[in-house]
């Protein structure tokens, strides 16, 4: 039986998902797109008069995307605070900086996220990410559920990116640089 | 002079529409901020209660989310309670069964406490949970383990852990619990049927869960306790080895209802088991067996007003001890009186506890949110009888000793009050305190004050300390104190409550969001508990116990497709025996246990499990000359299946699938073998969600 299951584990060379916290999910799913529209330049983002939110995945990772993408349909019901909007899935193979994005979201992947980072800071977009330790990588927010719920953003990568927040959401926010994780 | 008018006129239009769009633009963002705090406010509330933020709470803890540990076979509270690090299990002659935290005082009951919804159910006549470790896993949202007594300064003292179950009662904005029907089968003809449905309006939830299960476990054992002479020299050719009935028979029905700002709790579980080993160490018949029902209502009231919270409860509990067996053997001579077909007995004791508590959090000061409040309780057997075959003339026909040797104080009772008060202070965006106390009065001998001080410090997102300093204690269990006219335990209400001195150290070190390694360092001082043997049956404070150690826990992932937890904990101490006046090593208690988990997901759907377990070996109590218990390692394997479109769930397990034989300690003078467990054994479970 010892063999059997070692064996097992040895060949079967699937690979389905990351677990993720459901409620950290659903906390930034609710919190990531109305930081998005605090960007002064938010009209520059538009596609088509719409804002493109692109939840980028792993291919394992489909279902947990879709799950997002519900979540954020029943929340906001087509529009972001006016702008309509459309939630494009796409997988980390398939990311380029010919994908449509107003804003990405990215999910847990054992990729280069620094290339997803790239994508962003020349599109000039926000790139959030599910995981805080990708903001060294170059994306600017994530959100953790600490002793309280924190907004973490990269102070690096700020300066880089095509984007004017309002002062107050600044206020708000814990910045995080390679100095202090 | 009209161009200029006109001019004028459209400048300040101009202005007005600029002034009118940065102010609407204003408005918007400000609109925007506001739900944004509100949001995250919102969703902190929801980390904390589900102790998602567990990492940042000031004590150590342990979190098992209920459908984690289905996908892993887990069957219930007992088997899932195996997985926290620390923790391991004990038995007794009516296999009433008690996790032990740490290794503190393997021998009492009440070291740790149970919450079902926030509700304490131990219960009082042995202070322990037995009868709710059967509790099936899928009426189970989140277990919940703090260990050590650092959890509590609200009027419950948890002394060496605490357990808080969480139900699918449990309803969130953005996370509601789904109506579900459940069915399982397994080994010893297992069978178990229950369902969970919610029924909402604007204004009422309300949740009920219902489960029925029953086995025919039976495990060889023996030679039983009269081996050991206990009944004298004459009667050891009376013992006997055979099947120890441990069947179980039980049904629950939950109810929990909201309405506006008021709550209402209650569960009835209606608990019979085999006699197991028996009350007199004699192995029973298999349909002899004990009662533990158990039976609670909670009313609530909670209401926020500005920085103020107001929480009010009222409840009532009742349990209660039901035994119905053959105690002793044919032929049994006791002082030459000839007990042909043996002795039979009933005893029954049911007890109620009243309480009400009342408790104001104010956080209106800047960085501190202060609690205070007390919790008042009255206990007291409410009924008893005590039949046995007649003791005088060996006749096996039941006479009433009720009022003439009664195996209970019919009359037992106990008022408690506790006050406390503490206050949270967030010093800065890294650093926490929380500080408080605990004062406790009660009818018998007082606990007095119990201070708490612990404090997290946030280093960056991947480092966390923590430190705690706790005192709690334990009260004495209603059998402890008012037990009588038995060979075996002899109460005494002299006896005073034990305390612990808990220092405790945590570091955390996260990985990413979802991957951690925690190590946990712990002292334990421990005054005063309560001890008896067959030599000397009276409860009395007779030990004190130093105890130390540490854990590691990891939480993480080899690849994309798994999930992974770890642990090892090791504890050491002394123990200090003040009648013998000698020290020894920690008795009972195993230094080394490891757990671990592993979910390797097939696809989307699919997922292989494996659960290992290895318990260290354990000394004996001093005087006893037995070897030591032997270590064992356990091996369980599931195979679950989900259908996201039809909503359904199939898993399968085997459990301990080396055969491995696994015992629990006996006490000395009792049944020479320790108590067998389980050997293999398989579990189905079919699942449907609505």
């Amino acid at each position: 039986m010892r063999k059997v299951i070692l064996l097992f584990f040895i060949f079967v060379n699937l690979a389905y998902g990351y677990s993720y916290d459901d409620l950290l999910l659903k906390a930034q799913a609710s919190i990531f797109p109305k930081i998005m529209l605090l960007d002064k330049k938010i009209e520059n983002k538009l596609i088509e008069g719409r804002i493109i939110y692109t939840i980028v995945y792993e291919k394992n990772d489909y279902n947990t995307a879709l799950e997002i993408t519900k979540f954020i349909d029943e929340n906001y019901n087509g529009h972001f605070n006016g702008y309509a909007y459309k939630i494009n899935l796409v997988e980390f193979s398939d990311l380029s900086s010919m994908t449509q994005a107003s804003a990405i979201y990215i999910l847990n992947s054992d990729k280069d996220i620094k290339k997803v980072a790239d994508i962003a800071k020349k599109k000039g977009i926000i790139a959030f990410s599910y995981d805080v330790k990708n903001l060294k990588a170059g994306l600017l927010f994530s959100l953790m559920l600490e002793k309280s719920t924190v907004l973490y953003m990269n102070k690096e990568n700020l300066y880089i990116q095509k984007v004017d927040f309002v002062d107050s959401l600044l206020r708000m926010v814990k910045f995080i640089d390679k100095e202090n994780s | 002079m009209k161009h200029k008018i006109s001019h004028n006129s459209n400048r300040f239009s101009f202005i007005l529409i600029l002034l009118i769009s940065l102010t609407n633009l204003s408005a918007q963002t400000d609109k925007l901020l506001e739900s944004i705090s509100s949001e995250m406010e919102h969703f902190n509330k929801v980390a904390t209660l589900t102790k998602q933020n567990e990492h940042y709470q000031p004590y150590i803890i342990s979190v098992f989310q209920g459908k984690e540990l289905e996908k892993l076979g887990v069957a219930n509270l007992k088997e899932a309670l195996l997985l926290v690090p620390g923790a391991d299990i004990s038995t007794d002659n009516v296999n009433t069964q008690t996790p032990i935290f740490r290794g503190s005082n393997p021998l009492a009951y009440g070291q740790s406490k149970l919450f079902i919804d926030g509700i304490s159910v131990n219960n009082l006549f042995f202070d322990a949970y037995s009868e709710y470790l059967s509790f099936p896993i899928e009426m189970i949202k989140r277990i919940e383990v703090v260990r050590g007594p650092g959890s509590k300064t609200d009027g419950f003292n948890a002394y060496a852990g605490s357990i808080n179950v969480i139900t699918y009662a449990e309803d969130f904005k953005d996370s509601a619990s789904n109506d579900k029907l459940v069915f399982k089968y397994g080994s010893y003809d297992y069978r178990m049927g229950g369902f969970f449905k919610t029924y909402k309006t604007e204004d009422l939830k309300l949740f009920v869960d219902f489960f029925y299960q029953e086995d025919d476990k039976k495990i060889s054992s023996g030679p039983d306790g009269l081996s050991q002479g206990i009944f004298g020299a004459n009667n050891i050719a009376l013992s006997k080895s055979g099947d120890a009935p441990l069947w179980l028979r039980e049904y629950s029905l939950g109810v929990n209802l909201e309405y506006k700002d008021f709550s209402l709790k209650a569960r009835m579980l209606e608990h019979t088991q085999g006699s197991a080993y028996g009350i007199n160490l004699a192995l029973p018949q298999e349909s002899d067996r004990v009662k533990l029902p158990s039976y609670y209502l909670d009313l609530g009231y909670n209401k926020e007003v500005g920085s103020y919270e107001v929480n009010i409860n009222a409840g009532v509990k009742y349990d209660t001890f039901d035994s119905k067996s053959k105690l002793l053997p044919d032929d049994l001579n006791i002082s030459n009186i000839i007990f042909e077909d043996g002795i039979y007995g009933e005893h029954y004791a049911a007890q109620r506890t009243l309480y009400q508590s009342s408790y104001l959090k104010y956080s209106g000061i800047n960085k501190h949110t202060i609690t205070s409040g007390y919790r008042l309780i009255k206990e007291e057997t409410i009924d008893m009888t005590s039949k046995l075959s007649n003791r005088a003339t060996g006749d096996v026909a039941l006479v009433d000793y009720t009022y003439t040797l009664p195996f209970f104080d019919k009359d037992a009772k106990r008022d408690t009050l506790i006050f406390s008060m503490q206050d949270e202070f967030q010093f800065n965006d890294d650093i926490s305190f929380i500080y408080g106390f605990n004062y406790e009065q009660t009818s018998y001998k007082d606990a007095g004050l119990e201070p708490r001080v612990s404090m997290v410090y946030q280093l960056d997102t991947e480092n966390i300390f923590k430190t705690i300093y706790s005192r709690s204690h334990r009260n004495a269990s209603w059998q402890e104190m008012f037990t009588m006219n038995n060979r075996a335990r002899v109460g005494s209400t002299d006896l005073k409550p034990e305390i612990v001195d808990a220092f405790e150290a945590a570091y955390i070190k996260k990985f990413s969001t979802d991957s951690y390694l925690q190590t946990n360092l712990f002292y334990l001082l421990n005054k005063d508990q309560i001890y008896n043997s067959s030599i000397n049956p009276e409860y009395r404070n007779a030990v004190d116990t130093d105890i130390y150690g540490f854990e590691v826990e990891y939480k993480g992932n080899i690849s994309s497709a798994d999930q992974l937890y770890l642990n090892y904990s090791y504890v050491d101490g002394k123990s200090y025996t003040q009648d013998v006046g000698s020290s020894d090593s920690l008795p009972n208690v195993a230094h080394h246990l490891a757990k671990g988990y592993y979910i390797y997901n097939l696809d989307g759907d699919l997922s292989l499990s494996g659960v290992v377990k290895y318990v260290g070996s354990k000394d004996r109590v001093l005087g006893d000359t037995r070897e030591k218990v032997k270590a064992y390692s356990s091996v369980d394997s599931s195979l679950h299946y989900k259908d996201p479109k039809y909503k359904y769930s199939a898993t399968f397990s085997i459990k301990n699938i080396f055969n491995t034989n696994i015992t629990y300690p006996s006490a000395p003078n009792t049944y020479i073998q320790d108590y067998a467990q389980e050997r293999r054994t398989f579990l189905v479970t079919l699942k449907k969600e609505f």
